[in-house]
């Protein structure tokens, strides 16, 4: 039998990947260029027809101030949690590679956040932030405390105490992944030269651990982008409006006040920015990798 | 080749496990109404009939009823042969966008229930014109667009101040009679007289957006004497809102419910079911809602001995007398070819079910104690709140609900907006200045 013909490899790419191909054709791609095709209408979401409108929902888009000013809060709030998330995670990480006692316990732990989906925990939190923190605040000073989700700063601070809560845990498991690839031999060799704890870990194992932090960025910059649920649950927007996220802005645009069009053509602008950002940090990551 | 063949029965593995999934969970969400199969005593005596074959399918918007309705279909079945599939809204996403869906696929709902505005936007494309039944005679809370009338009236809303007498009675120890505090000056007497006797805040203030700018505000509109020329002034940019009597009434009363709000320092956080709670246990006597939050309040330690009343206000004309509100929850049958005759037929026949068949009314008024929009229904069963609607409803008291509201009006003004003046950030000119500019920049809706 031929191997190298034109028909073979089809044939062979059909047989193993034609159904996923297929699946992720229907789920992913058609969807894609469907919402790209709605972008240029001015739908309202329920009506028979669609009115061709070119590119008015991109103008109207760039014109929606509510969407900028809630694209760069995400921005803000993304680069806080980002960052936190990646911190938190990478110490825990380091903690339970360290060789403490009960350190699968711990893992498992710090993970369970993740298994608990996004809306039950907003509602969870708000609960502590409502009623747990302010009665425990007004037990402690004896008068009248106010609580987190109900000042504007507070409740983005509060999404992100509670994205970090969410997220360090997965993350985690990824760090820890790239602790224990570092090879043991070159730890000892650093130790053998007068490294001390810190140093290797500066010098020895977050070269070498370049791409879980890759990975990790990636994936904690794109769900901070696109964060809804949380959003939804915890603060739902409030007070004022103030903490609603790009993802939930573009929903209410396009569901709420019946602009589908509109909030179509934001939900593609936001996605470009995240792929870019996502892109770019992929990248310069990549470049940064180093070999044992 | 060995290695071929296991490689290829992983593919088929893995092809299996996707619709594998993709199965369960899609007959998962058609079995909602098969979960009500569980034998009911009440239709265990009637006698069954003949299955005429035909079957319908409802979306019920009203998620507080699904229970209700899903035990309603079963004993609709069991009298009448024909198969009533009952699907409950999801919460999580617009009734509108639910509806697009199953257009989309070409599966709609033979009868869907929306809200008003849906009607509206629905009613020409895939409405069913329903002027000649029979029940169109019996209310007048029907809504008809272009000629079409295409919207029946599963129930009547109102809202006003919920208050609870027996909170109020201990205090004063004279009966409440609600009449009494129509004006701004009387309640916020009586409110003076409750701080005195130890409540020390006597009101509750729901936070949501859609309290706030759906029910509350929009009373601005509502109330006066052409609501649709005061939209549209506004939306031309014409109107005073600032220097509106209207406006100046309402707010008034609501910056003397601000003062008296439990939740006050942190109110734009206040919690729907606390609020309830407190009404309900009396800890509080006052709380501006409508007769649903019934479903709310009757979950806590509640007093039979509650109402509605209409907003206090120190105002020269009659609306500190009346109720606002009128037809909510509207009912269409499709109209569209993926429903057959026989199965339209089948949804007509529901309808006039609910409103002449004394079983069809006592799943609307003991059930699932809706207000009945017809008058023929009888509706004594009602819980205190809704015969506080029935009532006012039946004295023709009642300010219609303004239905062409710009979309984003709940989320501007309710959330952005009122919940800032909620909270004392915002003064009233401060408050007039914002909505102006709103409206400056709103979509009009069609009408």
């Amino acid at each position: 039998m031929k191997t190298n013909t034109m028909g073979y490899k089809v044939r062979q790419y059909l047989l193993f990947a034609g159904v996923t191909t297929a699946v992720f054709l229907m789920v992913v791609i058609v969807p894609f260029i469907y919402g790209l095709y709605l972008t240029m209408t001015s739908w309202d979401g329920v009506s028979m027809n669609k009115p061709f409108v070119g590119l008015a929902n991109y103008v109207s888009a760039l014109a929606d101030t509510g969407y900028w000013v809630s694209l760069g809060r995400t921005f803000i709030y993304s680069a806080i949690a980002v960052i936190l998330v990646n911190a938190v995670a990478f110490i825990l990480a380091y903690l339970v590679t360290s060789g403490i006692k009960g350190q699968n316990f711990f893992r498992a732990g710090f993970f369970i956040p993740n298994l608990i989906g996004g809306i039950v925990l907003g509602y969870v939190w708000k609960f502590v932030f409502n009623k747990a923190l302010v009665s425990l605040g007004e037990a402690i000073t004896q008068g009248n405390v106010k609580s987190l989700l109900a000042t504007e700063t507070g409740a983005i601070i509060a999404l992100i105490i509670v994205s970090v809560w969410q997220y360090a845990g997965y993350m985690m498991l990824i760090y820890v992944a790239g602790f224990m690839s570092v090879p043991d031999e070159v730890i000892e060799a650093a130790k053998i030269d007068g490294c001390t704890g810190t140093q290797s870990i500066i010098h020895i194992s977050i070269p070498l651990m370049t791409s879980s932090f890759v990975q990790c960025i990636f994936l904690s910059i794109t769900r901070c982008f696109m964060v809804y649920d949380v959003n939804l649950s915890l603060t739902n927007g409030d007070p004022y409006g103030s903490s609603a996220l790009a993802a939930m802005h573009v929903y209410n645009e396009a569901f709420i006040n019946k602009d589908y069009g509109t909030g179509q053509a934001e939900a593609l602008i936001l996605f470009i920015i995240c792929a870019v950002i996502g892109g770019i940090q992929v990248y310069v990551g990549k470049k940064g990798e180093v070999q044992a | 080749m060995k290695k071929k063949m296991v490689s290829l029965m992983m593919v088929a593995a893995m092809a299996l496990s996707l619709t594998a999934c993709g199965s369960t969970s899609s007959s998962d969400a058609d079995s909602s109404s098969e979960a009500a199969e569980s034998t009911d005593e009440a239709d265990a005596d009637a006698e069954p009939a003949e299955s005429t074959g035909v079957s319908i399918t409802i979306l019920n918007s009203k998620t507080e009823i699904q229970t209700q309705f899903e035990e309603m279909a079963e004993a609709y079945t069991a009298s009448t042969g024909v198969e009533v599939e009952v699907y409950n809204a999801d919460t999580d996403t617009t009734v509108a966008s639910q509806v697009a869906t199953r257009y989309a696929s070409n599966d709609p709902y033979t009868i869907t229930m929306v809200d008003a505005k849906d009607i509206y936007s629905l009613a020409d494309d895939y409405a069913y014109d329903l002027s000649s039944e029979e029940w169109a005679a019996n209310t007048d809370l029907s809504i008809t667009v272009n000629d079409k009338l295409a919207g029946f009236p599963f129930c009547v809303e109102a809202r006003g101040v919920i208050y609870n007498a027996d909170a109020i009675e201990a205090i004063t120890g004279e009966t409440f009679d609600p009449s009494s505090v129509a004006t701004l000056d009387d309640f916020q007497a009586l409110l003076d007289t409750l701080v005195a006797g130890g409540m020390e805040q006597p009101v509750g203030i729901l936070s949501e957006y859609w309290s706030l700018g759906a029910h509350y505000f929009s009373e601005v509109y509502e109330q006066q004497a052409d609501p649709d020329a005061f939209v549209n002034g506004l939306l031309a940019g014409t109107e005073d809102l600032e220097g509106n009597e209207k406006f100046n009434e309402l707010m008034d009363t609501f910056d003397t419910l601000i003062a008296y709000n439990y939740a006050k320092g942190s109110a734009s956080n206040a919690d729907r079911e606390e609020t309830s709670m407190k009404l309900a246990q009396g800890d509080i006597a006052f709380m501006f809602g409508g007769n649903w939050d019934w479903s709310v309040i009757n979950q806590y330690d509640y007093t039979e001995n509650m109402g509605i009343m209409p907003v206090p206000e120190n105002t020269s004309d009659d609306t500190n007398t009346k109720l606002v509100g009128g037809g909510s929850k509207y009912m269409f049958v499709d109209s569209s070819d993926n429903t057959t005759d026989e199965e339209r037929q089948a949804a007509l026949d529901f309808l006039n079910w609910l409103v002449f068949d004394e079983a069809g009314n006592s799943f609307l008024t003991v059930d699932c104690a809706l207000v009945p929009a017809f008058s023929n229904i009888d509706a004594s069963a009602l819980d205190p709140l809704s015969a506080s609607v029935k009532s006012y409803a039946d004295a023709g008291a009642l300010i219609a609900n303004y239905n062409y509201l710009p979309d984003d009006h709940m989320t501007v003004v309710g959330q952005e907006i009122m919940q800032k003046y909620l909270d004392e950030a915002m003064t009233r000119s401060e408050l007039a200045t914002a909505v102006t500019e709103y409206f400056k920049t709103a979509t009009p809706i069609e009408h």
